[in-house]
């Protein structure tokens, strides 16, 4: 047999071969494309049968290309061993002496080359297809953390302004204060709010305002370098400066934030300008909540927003202790009221002409359970803050007018009550109503009640008040100003109010202790002197108070003056002792 | 920053099976963990054919893509292309056009990590992971518009995936999206399983069960139901049939031709 004749004849053994393998496994490719490279392998196998020496790598490099060219079953290989071993030497003509140990050897060769390289390809997909696993599983994981931190983020973060929110914030003080790193012993908080930020909500409306905001936050994200700026909501911001060594390590920060937000920003076409004021707290993590340490920088933030804002405050634990105790107190009065313990004090108001007594001014007094007997200078302010002055106030006029109510029956030249009433008193409706129901319960004479107001009172130019006391004028109460010449001193009010007395502030008494020849001592007594005689000329009546030595009385009736208060003439008492003296 | 698809599993469980590893192993391929064999040998129980059918539609994709390539196609765009296996379509296509340039997409992360490995470096092929039943977020990816020009005819491969998608899912919707995107000239390849002519109802229950444990359950359909997906499309000689009689290789190659349980077809879009 020629060589030239091989290829027909291998053509009818791949034919063959192809059909036994075709469905053994997913082939990509024709039939036709099949058959030809089955035909290359046939020639290939040929030549090892004949080759001398035989030579195994032809069968093992036919085993590998079958499972290369994707006929790479079990069935195909099956198929593949059976089709060869029956057919090839026959439809190829071969008939060497020892061809059958050859087949043997080709078979054993094509077998091994085909068992290899399917292993290897199992082995190469498996790894390559847990690779995939593993990368689809890191994949997922990532984009999972992505979205994780995204959310993380979102709740984090203020939407407007991308600077921190108060969850992000809070747990930052609370890791610095409950779990502070090596070093950082000490803390310091920023508290800041804008001034007057309303105004430009109001007045430019909120998508500016909006705006502002994201520039102040920008401005303050820029200039407090690495510490933390959170947005608390609204126009509150909080600066975290951890690792402090003293409170001026934060009042640089809050230096450096004042700055930056007092810078103009052109907002939307608007050139706006903007000041905050801030509250500062520094002070060690240890013995400090993330509570009291928001607590001490709110009220400081408003310390600074009540001294006029564009400021930074520091906390002071001493002011802040007052402030607890006024607060305190305050909160107390209603229950105090109740209890009863409110008293009265009075204290003589004498003439300076005969040594009579003319007058008692009531004087309030707290016997308050656990700080003893307080005196009206530690609560009448707060009262008049929190309006609870009206119902004390109200308490303290009823009870004076009763009280005197008494002294007629003891004497027929009993003197007035003098009973001091607030600025809301006097601006409450319902004074007059008030005032008559108590002259006529007691029976009182009105004559013998004077109401002691203040000229701030008065600065007010409100009608009503006015009205209020002229008709008590009408009715025969006596209305005093006191204090006179320590307020504005607006005397136009004198020319429309029914005053009756004036009252001398104590501190130009208090000028007449020094000797006569002392410069400041003869100016207090020559304005005292022009007081006086501007009373008497408006036909009011003078009162000095404060008056605490014989040489200051006898001063005071030199330049005429009517009647004095003081020490020097009896000291604030309880009701028996007044009665007593009357007597 | 890649933004993670909002239906994708938050985990990657490799221990269900997966219908793109259950296909690799019908075909051959070593490509699967042990659930997908386990499952795929389920299915091999119920219906002894599967692995021919697989291997039946593959042929048919292969023809598919040499049909288009002779039919001047360049552009491929293969929505559920599962494990890149034997004979892809870019293997195919860059055989005999090397300009052609095939975007895949599947919606099965391993899938989609596994065909980013095989065409890492290749500048004419991509894969994205998207769902066929999102076609309007397909044709929007950045990838997808990088890759293929829409002003040139693209062939889209809908194979052996339709019957992942139930009829509440409105597979004719998502067609008629691609449609609408799609230049004139361009071709819609669809194949998938159907159970015209099958003998017993018993077959049809059990493959649906087998695939009730995937992700995907199957919704086998009619020559009819496939036929009417084509709307808007030309259909291409001979139509909607057996996958082994579109277009043979040899006319005894679609014998037993309704065995492969695989019905397909190619429609052209007119201009």
């Amino acid at each position: 047999m020629s060589e030239g004749e091989v290829p027909d004849r291998a053509g009818d053994f791949a034919r063959a071969w192809a059909k036994a393998v075709s469905g053994t496994s997913y082939l990509p490719m024709t039939q036709a494309q099949l058959e030809a490279f089955l035909q290359r392998l046939t020639v290939r196998l040929a030549g090892a049968l004949r080759a001398e020496p035989f030579d195994l790598r032809v069968g093992y490099q036919v085993g590998a290309d079958l499972v290369a060219a994707h006929i790479a079953s079990a069935e195909g290989l099956g198929r593949t061993v059976e089709v060869i071993h029956l057919r090839l030497l026959r439809d190829l003509g071969l008939v060497e002496s020892d061809v059958q140990d050859r087949m043997a050897r080709l078979l054993a060769s094509v077998a091994t080359g085909y068992a290899r390289a399917l292993r290897d390809r199992t082995l190469d997909e498996q790894e390559s297809i847990r690779r995939a696993g593993m990368l689809a599983r890191a994949e997922a994981e990532r984009a999972l953390r992505e979205s994780e931190a995204r959310f993380r983020h979102q709740a984090t973060h203020d939407p407007l302004t991308d600077l921190p929110n108060r969850t992000l914030f809070t747990e930052r003080l609370t890791g610095a204060i409950r779990d502070p790193q090596e070093g950082r012993d000490r803390v310091g908080l920023c508290f800041m709010d804008l001034d007057r930020f309303k105004v430009v909500n109001d007045t430019l409306g909120h998508q500016i305002g909006d705006r502002l905001l994201v520039s102040v936050a920008d401005r303050l994200r820029r200039s407090v370098g690495e510490h933390l700026v959170a947005r608390l909501g609204g126009d509150e911001f909080v600066i975290l400066v951890e690792g402090t060594e003293c409170t001026d390590d934060v009042v640089k920060v809050a230096d450096a934030a004042l700055a930056a937000v007092g810078e103009s920003a052109l907002v939307d076409g608007h050139e706006l300008t903007v000041s905050a004021s801030i509250g500062i707290v520094e002070r060690p993590v240890a013995g400090t909540t993330p509570g009291d340490l928001m607590r001490a920088a709110d009220i400081t933030l408003h310390w600074a927003k009540g001294a006029g804002g564009a400021q930074w405050a520091l906390f002071d634990p001493d002011r802040n202790e007052r402030e607890m105790t006024r607060y305190a107190l305050s909160a107390a009065i209603p229950a105090a009221l109740e209890r009863g313990e409110f008293y009265l004090d009075y204290q003589p108001l004498t003439s300076l002409v005969h040594g009579g007594v003319l007058g008692v001014e009531a004087l309030v007094r707290w016997r308050h359970p656990q700080l003893g007997v307080l005196r009206p200078d530690s609560f009448i302010g707060l009262a008049e803050e929190t309006g609870l002055i009206v119902e004390l106030g109200g308490w303290v006029l009823a009870e004076a007018c009763r009280e005197a109510g008494r002294w007629s029956e003891v004497t027929p030249s009993a003197p007035f009550i003098s009973v001091n009433l607030a600025v809301r008193q006097v601006h409450a409706a319902g004074l007059v109503d008030e005032v008559s129901a108590l002259l006529e319960r007691t029976g009182l004479p009105p004559q013998r009640l004077q109401l002691e107001i203040t000229e701030s009172t008065m600065m007010s130019t409100a009608e009503e008040p006015v009205r209020a006391l002229r008709v008590l004028s009408d009715l025969g109460v006596r209305i005093a100003i006191d204090d006179f010449g320590t307020g504005y001193s607006n005397l136009a009010y004198l020319r429309d109010l029914p005053v009756d007395e004036l009252k001398l502030a104590g501190s130009f008494v208090t000028g007449l202790r020094a000797p006569a020849d002392d410069p400041a001592s003869r100016t207090d007594e020559r304005i005292l002197a022009s007081l006086v005689s501007l009373a008497h000329a408006l036909d009011l009546t003078v009162t000095a108070e404060g008056v605490e030595t014989p040489a200051q009385a006898e001063r005071l009736r030199a330049i005429g003056c009517d009647a004095a208060q003081g020490w020097h003439f009896g000291r604030p008492a309880p009701a028996e002792r007044i009665l007593e003296r009357l007597r | 920053m890649v933004q993670r698809p909002d239906w994708a599993p938050e985990t990657i469980d490799i221990e269900r099976p997966s219908v793109a590893r259950m296909y690799d192993y019908y075909l051959g391929g070593s490509h699967n963990f042990a659930v997908d064999r386990a499952a795929a040998q389920a299915m091999i129980a119920a219906v002894p054919e599967a692995p021919l059918m697989a291997q039946a539609n593959r042929a048919f994709l292969r023809r598919a893509v040499q049909f288009l390539l002779d039919a001047g196609v360049r552009q491929f765009l293969d929505i559920g292309s599962g494990i890149p296996t034997v004979g892809n379509v870019h293997e195919i296509a860059t055989r005999s056009a090397p300009d052609a340039r095939v975007v895949y997409v599947d919606t099965d992360p391993v899938a989609v990590a596994h065909s980013r490995e095989i065409l890492r470096g290749n500048p004419s092929a991509t894969v994205i992971q998207e769902d066929l039943r999102r076609p309007a977020e397909i044709l929007a990816h950045p990838e997808l518009r990088r890759l293929l020009d829409f002003s040139e005819p693209i062939a889209v491969m809908i194979v052996a995936v339709l019957h992942f998608v139930p009829d509440s899912d409105d597979p004719a919707g998502i067609i008629a999206t691609l449609r609408r995107t799609l230049p004139p000239g361009s071709y819609l390849v669809l194949s998938q399983a159907s159970a015209d002519g099958r003998a017993t109802d018993e077959e049809k229950r059990e493959a649906e069960r087998v695939y009730r444990n995937t992700d995907n359950p199957l919704t086998v359909r009619s020559r009819t139901a496939l036929t009417a997906l084509f709307d808007g499309f030309d259909l291409v000689d001979p139509g909607v049939v057996w996958v082994p009689e579109w277009r043979p290789d040899s006319p005894d190659a679609a014998e037993h031709a309704a065995q492969s349980a695989f019905i397909g077809g190619v429609g052209r879009l007119g201009e």
